[in-house]
């Protein structure tokens, strides 16, 4: 029973940080067909932004703060840089971005050097508490209150706000929410902003999770990432939420039971999704 | 246009003369092998540019089938004998795996729109460095064997002829290839899907097949690859692989085949002397940042690469009057 809590708390709280990296992602592509692939290096550059300032300040609040802020700023710079250049040519969208993730992970490696850091839990949430035989690791149900916070706030702004009604509006006909006299570029330069602070967000709960950080982990969570949006269905928030918790769980409970397959089921998965349900398992709704 | 393209081979065999002699003339170590590397990633950077400039489509997974290749012929020459009879072998059982995997995942993933199939080749190559990292039984992982290649090939300038000599045949090969009719087809499926479908084309099938011709031309590469190394580990497999080859492709010019071989020259010749330099100051070290930043530059302002654009200037020159009807990003146009 303790292993099934166990498993289950771990798969949440990957999940959970898996769901920050998609959301961004599904929203942005919902918005404007654009796949970001350098998405993953927004992630490792906000995991090692708070983990500087987390050394630098000692407040972990701080260093949650500037890697937001690092994703927000870096954010605005792919999107106008990058993706405004090649707006509708997929293609090249695909080869920039993929192009812009090398810029990303190697600068990282020019600013914070080549090695691995070790990034420390914050002392507050350090330790585990003891329930029975139950013992629950505090940071990891962190990052699962965190990722609901999150996913409520994006869920209210979402439903019920005249922007959130926009970017759904936008989601699901842009060219009819032009017609209406909206400049759905400028609503997309601030979703993709969002999403890079949401990617952000997710490399610095990441970092004590892990212990380690380096340069190569943004490629590594963006597949899952991408698996997860394919599974959720792109532009699909609820969607992407319960497609991370999928695939965080799959994940956990593989490793402890089948750890040579533990990859390879997040892979099955969307393979299986795209050749039977190509359009994900949700479809954006209003 | 007859007597350009006499000249235009009148060239290339002069080109390809000269290369025969080098190694004859100048006994440079260093030169001979890093020309060889230069023509083993000419004929990866070919076959990607079958996928991308001629069928149109974005692979993350090529490094797959380049990987194929070099386990095949590194895990038989290491097992059985080194000779030249296992080493033809076990190229032609790397071409038919890495054939049979493409065509498996091709007709999977090819029906799907350009993002989609960019990301499940991502996975699935992801999935056969997994397979090699944890097969180590097979493939010793992460660290690797080394093994002994063919006496024939202990003399560096026999390989480099080989090498060389493999590298015209699949050019000659693939400029065939892309000149038939199927190439032809595979063109305008490039060029607008939907039409080549509605004139009554299976466009799948073709992309398939575009697919397989990679994968195999590919893992010839990886089989000669291994060789020049006389080692192999699962950085055959890596994400890296499918960028230098996709760099390759689009700095030397997509959709031109000669394109990739003057990209992979570049490509080699720059990480050569850049690497150099990092004894000079140590961002030279991470040499990679100036291809991204060229590769981006490029696909913004430059989407023709080198020769493409070589190629337009002179057409341009040619057909001065008929300007408007320029297809405008050739190759990368969607």
């Amino acid at each position: 029973m303790e292993l099934l809590i166990n498993l289950l708390i771990n798969g949440l709280a990957t999940g959970m940080l898996i769901f920050l990296l998609a959301a961004g992602l599904t929203l942005i592509f919902g918005l404007m067909d654009v796949l970001n692939f350098a998405h993953g290096g927004l992630f490792a550059w906000g995991a090692f932004s708070g983990v500087w300032l987390y050394g630098v300040t000692d407040s972990f609040t701080l260093a949650i703060i500037g890697a937001i802020l690092t994703g927000v700023i870096l954010g605005f710079i792919t999107e106008k840089l990058i993706i405004t250049p090649v707006y509708g040519n997929h293609v090249q969208q695909i080869l920039i971005t993929l192009g812009f993730m090398i810029v990303l992970s190697e600068m990282l490696k020019v600013v914070f050097g080549p090695n691995q850091l070790a990034a420390k839990t914050p002392p507050l949430l350090a330790g585990s508490w003891e329930i029975g035989d139950v013992i629950i690791i505090k940071y990891r149900l962190f990052i699962i209150i965190i990722g609901f916070i999150v996913f409520g706030i994006f869920q209210f702004i979402l439903k019920r706000t005249k922007i959130g009604l926009i970017v759904r509006a936008g989601v699901m006909n842009k060219e009819m929410v032009q017609a209406l006299g909206i400049n759905i570029k400028q609503v997309f330069l601030y979703v993709f902003m969002t999403g890079a602070g949401l990617a952000a967000l997710s490399g610095i709960l990441m970092a004590p999770y892990s212990g380690v950080i380096y340069a190569e982990m943004g490629m590594e969570f963006a597949i899952l990432a991408f698996i997860v949006v394919v599974i959720g269905g792109m532009g699909s928030f609820p969607g992407s939420l319960l497609a991370a918790i999928l695939v965080g769980l799959a994940g956990s409970f593989m490793a402890y039971y089948v750890p040579a397959l533990s990859l390879a089921v997040n892979m099955m998965l969307m393979a299986i999704v795209l050749i039977f349900r190509p359009q994900g398992l949700f479809t954006a709704k209003g | 246009m007859k007597s350009t393209f006499k000249v235009n081979n009148i060239i290339l065999f002069v080109i390809i003369a000269a290369l025969a002699i080098f190694p004859f003339v100048s006994d440079s170590r260093t030169w001979t092998i890093l020309l060889t590397q230069i023509f083993i990633f000419s004929i990866l950077a070919m076959s990607y540019d079958i996928l991308l400039g001629y069928t149109g489509i974005v692979s993350f997974g090529h490094a797959m089938f380049f990987g194929m290749g070099a386990y095949a012929t590194a895990i038989m020459l290491d097992r059985f004998e080194p000779t030249i009879g296992i080493f033809v072998l076990s190229i032609a059982v790397g071409m038919c795996i890495a054939g049979i995997i493409s065509f498996l995942v091709g007709l999977l993933t090819l029906r799907l729109k350009s993002h989609f199939f960019a990301m499940l080749t991502m996975a699935v190559s992801g999935l056969f460095l997994v397979l090699a990292e944890k097969w180590r039984s097979l493939t010793f992982g992460n660290d690797g064997f080394t093994f002994r290649a063919p006496e024939f090939f202990k003399d560096r300038m026999m390989y480099y002829l080989l090498v060389l000599g493999c590298l015209v045949i699949v050019y000659f090969c693939l400029r065939r290839f892309v000149d038939s009719p199927l190439g032809r087809v595979l063109i305008a499926v490039r060029e607008n899907e939907q039409r080549t479908k509605s004139l009554g084309y299976q466009t799948l099938h073709y992309k398939v097949i575009a697919s397989v011709v990679a994968g195999v031309i590919a893992s010839l590469a990886g089989s000669l690859y291994a060789v020049s190394l006389r080692f192999v580990n699962t950085s055959v497999l890596t994400m890296d692989i499918t960028l230098d080859a996709l760099l390759m492709t689009i700095i030397g010019g997509v959709g031109t085949l000669i394109g990739p071989i003057i990209g992979a020259g570049v490509i080699e010749l720059a990480q050569h002397y850049l690497s150099g330099l990092a004894k000079e100051h140590p961002i030279f070290e991470r040499w990679i940042i100036f291809f991204g930043i060229v590769y981006i530059l490029a696909v913004i302002f430059f989407p023709r690469g080198i020769v493409g654009t070589f190629r337009y200037l002179f057409w341009k020159k040619k057909n001065p009057i008929k300007i408007a009807n320029v297809p405008k990003r050739k190759g990368l146009a969607k």
